[in-house]
């Protein structure tokens, strides 16, 4: 019953990662290991400055990822500079491929309706 | 230049962040703010104009703190839904794990006092003075039933860093469920109910320690930022 009631929990109240922002990072995360100020750098310069991250939920983001396992972190020194760095785990890997699917699902969906439109 | 983390810092806790968030979020912002600086300072600009830019990109620090606070509530089921976790779950939950919890310990204390032998209890339970003493320590296993189930919802509460309110309404909820519960033993029988009878003769003692664990919370919350003013201020 107490399965039952996470599951419901979880279905009917999709986490607020869900989405844009989750996919990003961890699609960020999975060329290589990184911090939260190259996070935010890299998506504003890779997306065009289209999205931005702002400091004040990129951290708490990162902080939630790490609390589902699917990003692990580690503090480490380079170049005198001590920086949390965040890596992505298998689970992280998994929930990547689940949103890519979706991500790509909801594009196609959205170009076709779109290209009838204009055809219309 | 004014300093930029602990203003952060003091609000967060201010806001009723969890100090082990307060820590790692203040650490992690200061790196951010000094690879801003670093980058400024690469373009040319000197120590206190590249300062005076990362100061300016991450705008006001008591801004900021209250920004990941929201961002921090809202990483928790708990925290995006507190009228659910925090109004509603309590009255289902509190009469769930307070009869779990009341059974876990007298089962335990069992096993401990008479090595799950019953003849040893029948007794126990047969002596009014040591029937007296079971009463004694039944009544303190139920008092504790209830003050854990209490701590859990405060726990639950500063986890995902909620405004206090929700920690004070979850508590008045243990509270009337608490009153609205009862538990007897008498000799050979156990008992435990769910009752409102309007009348004076309530077990209020009952209702009164969800009460003191919301009370304890609040000093000890309290007791925590003045240590941390204390230690800004040193």
């Amino acid at each position: 019953m107490v399965i039952g009631i996470i599951a419901a929990m979880k279905k009917t109240n999709p986490s607020f990662l869900n989405g844009v922002p989750e996919l990003l990072v961890l699609r960020l995360l999975a060329r290589r290991e990184m911090y939260g100020y190259q996070i935010v750098e890299e998506i504003q310069t890779r997306t065009g400055e289209a999205l931005t991250f702002g400091e004040g939920c990129i951290y708490p983001y990162l902080h939630y990822l790490e609390a589902e396992k699917q990003v692990s972190s580690r503090r480490q020194e380079v170049e005198g500079r001590n920086r949390n760095y965040y890596k992505l785990t298998a689970r992280g890997r998994k929930r990547l491929e689940a949103l890519t699917t979706e991500w790509n699902r909801v594009t196609t969906g959205v170009s076709l309706l779109m290209e009838e439109q204009q055809h219309a | 230049m004014p300093d930029f983390v602990e203003p952060l810092r003091r609000r967060l806790v201010e806001l009723g962040c969890p100090m082990a968030q307060v820590r790692r979020l203040s650490r992690e912002v200061a790196d951010h703010r000094d690879d801003l600086k670093q980058a400024a300072v690469s373009e040319g600009l000197s120590g206190a104009e590249a300062e005076a830019r990362a100061n300016a990109h991450l705008g006001d620090p008591l801004v900021l703190a209250e920004q990941l606070m929201v961002a921090l509530r809202r990483s928790s089921w708990w925290g995006r839904h507190s009228v659910v976790a925090f109004g509603l779950l309590p009255l289902l939950v509190y009469p769930i794990l307070w009869a779990l919890l009341l059974l876990l310990q007298m089962a335990l204390g069992f096993a401990l006092d008479y090595g799950w032998n019953w003849k040893k209890l029948h007794m126990a339970v047969n002596n009014p003075v040591t029937f007296h003493h079971l009463i004694t320590v039944f009544q303190f296993m139920d008092y504790a039933a209830i003050a854990l189930v209490t701590l859990l919802f405060c726990w639950l509460a500063r986890r995902s860093a909620v405004r206090l309110k929700w920690m004070a309404i979850s508590c008045t909820i243990c509270s009337v469920a608490a009153v609205l519960t009862w538990a007897k033993i008498e000799p050979h029988s156990f008992f435990m109910g769910f009752t409102f009878n309007g009348q004076l003769h309530m077990p209020w003692s009952r209702g009164a320690i969800p009460i003191l664990v919301a009370g304890a919370m609040y000093i000890f919350q309290r007791r925590t930022m003045r240590r941390f003013r204390e230690k800004i201020a040193a």
